[in-house]
């Protein structure tokens, strides 16, 4: 129950931390998408309901504090969760390499469902952001969530052998 | 979840103005921790630009510190020079006082073991020098030249216990004999007790051998005893040069030459 009572504050405290992150490190520049990081670990390694919670409550956050159309987001982190989940039970998520290419084409799908929305929905041009951009971005994230899953994964021992 | 998801983002798209509660909520929420990361975050960047600052701060100090010793190696530099300057000065003084032709010379070693007081000094045979030469700082004499090599030569201290110098007292003009006396300085002999030699009495050469010329000062009588078996005063005299701090001397090469006397001579 403390679970869920929690979530909405910590998804707050991420995105916030997220972009105050990506300000200092990038200037803005680039996204750090840290929040679709830990959705990923969630679709491997939390059971179904917990991890959807994450994944909406999540973009949740994301769309209410970033400006982007409401429910965007959460639509978007809801099916990466299920695409993660139903995808963890074929690759060993011992193997970084995989956890690596794996975030990169969730990011990447994220991406392009986001350049595709703007452009049919608001004729948003976002085709000249995508290698300025989006692939900065998803290879961020690509190699982010490799240190990610390996820092929890050293934390999970930790925790175990306590 | 899905359709929830779905109904949000048709929601969205649909009447989605930035106004929605769902967002004012959130907005709400994250306005403090905004704050509170923004607070962190600015706490971190201060600290990290005084560290830099500190870091910069550091490295100006080494440079400033080494600034600093290179500088007071240039005083000392300096103020060597200036010293050396006043101690020549002082010496030149007395060559052009002096009737005597001089050649200056630099202490470059000095021997105060408890039979030989001696100094080494850097001009020798190539310069002119001959043994026996007198050797003169300020005030007057210092001792004789010993043993001279091409560059070099040895000066035998007038304290030197193998040193004698025939001498006079001024006030009296008694000639007597100074002997070097090691760290007690030198002392008198052949004094007749009868004679009238007193404390702070000034002590010359007195010119009868052929080695000192007459008149150059030597020391001054600190201390005379009468109370002695012997015939003679015991007079112990204090030197008037400082031996300990000698670094430029000048030797006594010969009288100045005087044309007016030469061209007399020569008619």
């Amino acid at each position: 129950m403390m679970y869920y009572v929690l979530l909405p504050f910590l998804a707050v405290l991420l995105v916030v931390a997220q972009s105050k992150l990506a300000e200092i490190l990038f200037s803005g520049l680039v996204t750090l998408e840290l929040s679709l990081i830990v959705v990923i670990y969630a679709g491997f390694r939390l059971d179904l309901w917990k991890g959807a919670a994450l994944s909406f409550v999540v973009g949740l956050a994301m769309d209410c504090l970033s400006g982007s159309v409401l429910g965007l987001f959460t639509l978007l982190y809801v099916f990466i969760f299920l695409f993660a989940w139903v995808v963890s039970s074929h690759i060993d998520s011992e193997r970084l390499y995989l956890i690596a290419g794996f975030s990169l084409i969730c990011s990447l799908a994220e991406s392009l469902v986001l350049v595709l929305l703007y452009q049919w929905v608001f004729a948003f041009d976002m085709v000249d952001k995508i290698l300025t951009v989006l692939v900065p971005q998803t290879l961020l994230v690509s190699v982010l969530s490799a240190c990610f899953f390996y820092a929890m994964r050293t934390v999970e021992r930790l925790l175990t052998y306590e | 979840m899905i359709l929830a998801a779905l109904s949000l983002f048709s929601y969205g798209l649909k009447y989605d103005a930035g106004q929605s509660l769902l967002q004012r909520l959130a907005m709400g929420a994250a306005a403090p921790v905004q704050k509170l990361v923004t607070l962190c975050v600015e706490s971190v960047e201060n600290a990290w630009t005084r560290y830099v600052r500190l870091v910069g701060l550091e490295e100006e100090n080494r440079k400033l510190r080494g600034a600093i010793g290179e500088l007071e190696a240039q005083l000392t530099l300096y103020r060597q020079g200036y010293l050396e300057a006043q101690r020549l000065q002082a010496l030149l003084s007395m060559e052009e006082r002096e009737p005597y032709r001089f050649l200056a010379a630099r202490v470059i070693g000095r021997e105060q073991a408890a039979l030989s007081k001696t100094l080494w000094i850097d001009k020798g045979q190539a310069h002119g020098l001959k043994p026996g030469m007198p050797v003169m700082a300020l005030p007057g004499l210092i001792g004789r030249l010993t043993n001279v090599s091409w560059h070099s030569a040895r000066v035998q201290l007038l304290i030197d216990e193998g040193s004698s110098v025939d001498v006079l007292v001024e006030r009296t003009r008694q000639q007597g004999m100074l002997r070097g006396a090691g760290s007690r300085g030198c002392v008198v002999r052949y004094i007749s007790k009868i004679q009238d030699v007193r404390e702070g009495d000034v002590i010359l050469t007195s010119g009868l051998s052929n080695i000192f010329p007459k008149g150059l000062l030597v020391g001054k009588v600190v201390h005379t005893d009468r109370a002695d078996a012997g015939m003679f005063l015991n007079i112990r005299v204090a030197p008037f040069a400082d031996f300990t701090s000698l670094e430029e001397v000048l030797v006594l090469a010969g009288e100045k030459k005087d044309p007016f006397r030469e061209r007399k001579a020569a008619r």
